[in-house]
């Protein structure tokens, strides 16, 4: 019984498809992640400007008061009130330094996706090249041969990939991490 | 005199909040955005403290640690990591680099400060 030629050129296509299909989502999902890093960067540069701005005019009414406490009588619980205020102040003052922090994670981890992206990205054309190396005149062991390179390189691929992008942010909050002296 | 500390960290939001906390405490502060601009900086004027992020484009801080105790003015300048990597590994390769302390960001500017006092003095 004659065997029937394999189904070469569909199944070039389906790769084409799928390598092209792929490459074009991705594309939008980096320019996504850019845009949002774009976003994040100039939200914290203007929290930052605002904090300092803030920080410093505090600063500044707080020394105002203090020259007037020097010359004027103040009622002891008016000097308790600024007190205990002074203190939220500071203790509002540090939470925010420890949260403006989130830009620097986050700024680590879309790096990381991005590159994970573009990764992704040359593995797939590398399906397609593989796929466009087959032919219709080619043998079945020929094809057979070809379809385990193509499975091996991904694999490779995949797993360098991987190895390249070592999870650097274990943080899942903005709780403050921990201190070691040796 | 107030005590000059070395920071160095390629996020700009994360040196100026470094640099807002140290000041408020009368510390002065000096920039590097890179392990390779922090250690030209190191060694145009001796610090203190040096206090430097591991995760940087150039040179990353487990680098610029072993270049800095490989001069003679840092032999026994304290260094301390402040990154966002908190695994042992990691840590015992800091402590081995030379690093004096870890600290796992975020940090709260008043724990930040009782470690440089205490590493430092005020």
């Amino acid at each position: 019984m004659e065997m029937k030629p394999l189904p070469i050129t569909e199944l070039r296509s389906l790769l084409a498809a799928v390598s092209d299909h792929g490459k074009q989502h991705l594309v939008e999902v980096e320019a996504d992640l850019m845009q949002t890093t774009i976003l994040l960067s100039g939200a914290i540069d203007k929290l930052s400007i605002s904090f300092m701005a803030v920080h410093e005019a505090v600063t500044k009414q707080q020394q105002v008061l203090d020259s007037l406490m020097a010359i004027h009588h103040f009622k002891q619980e008016e000097v308790d009130l600024l007190d205990n205020l002074t203190k939220e102040i500071g203790n509002e003052v540090n939470s925010a330094v420890t949260a403006m922090q989130f830009q620097d994670m986050t700024s680590q981890l879309l790096t990381r996706t991005i590159r994970r992206v573009n990764g992704l990205r040359d593995l797939l054309q590398e399906l397609a090249t593989h796929g466009n190396e087959m032919d219709p005149s080619h043998e079945h062991d020929e094809i057979a041969k070809f379809l385990d390179d193509m499975s091996h390189s991904l694999h490779v691929g995949s797993h360098a990939l991987s190895g390249g992008l070592r999870r650097s942010v274990d943080q899942q909050n903005m709780v403050t991490g921990d201190v070691d002296l040796f | 005199m107030a005590k000059t500390i070395l920071a160095v960290d390629d996020s700009g939001s994360l040196r100026q909040m470094v640099a807002f906390s140290l000041k408020a405490a009368g510390y002065d502060v000096v920039q590097a955005v890179d392990g390779q601009d922090g250690l030209n900086k190191a060694k145009e004027k001796t610090v203190d403290l040096v206090l430097t992020d591991q995760n940087m484009p150039i040179m990353d801080g487990l680098t610029l640690i072993k270049n800095l105790r490989a001069l003679g003015s840092y032999k026994s300048v304290p260094i301390l990591m402040l990154t966002t990597e908190s695994s042992d590994e990691m840590k015992a390769k800091g402590k081995a680099a030379g690093a004096n302390g870890w600290l796992v960001k975020p940090f709260d500017p008043k724990r930040l400060i009782e470690v440089v006092q205490k590493v430092i003095g005020s």
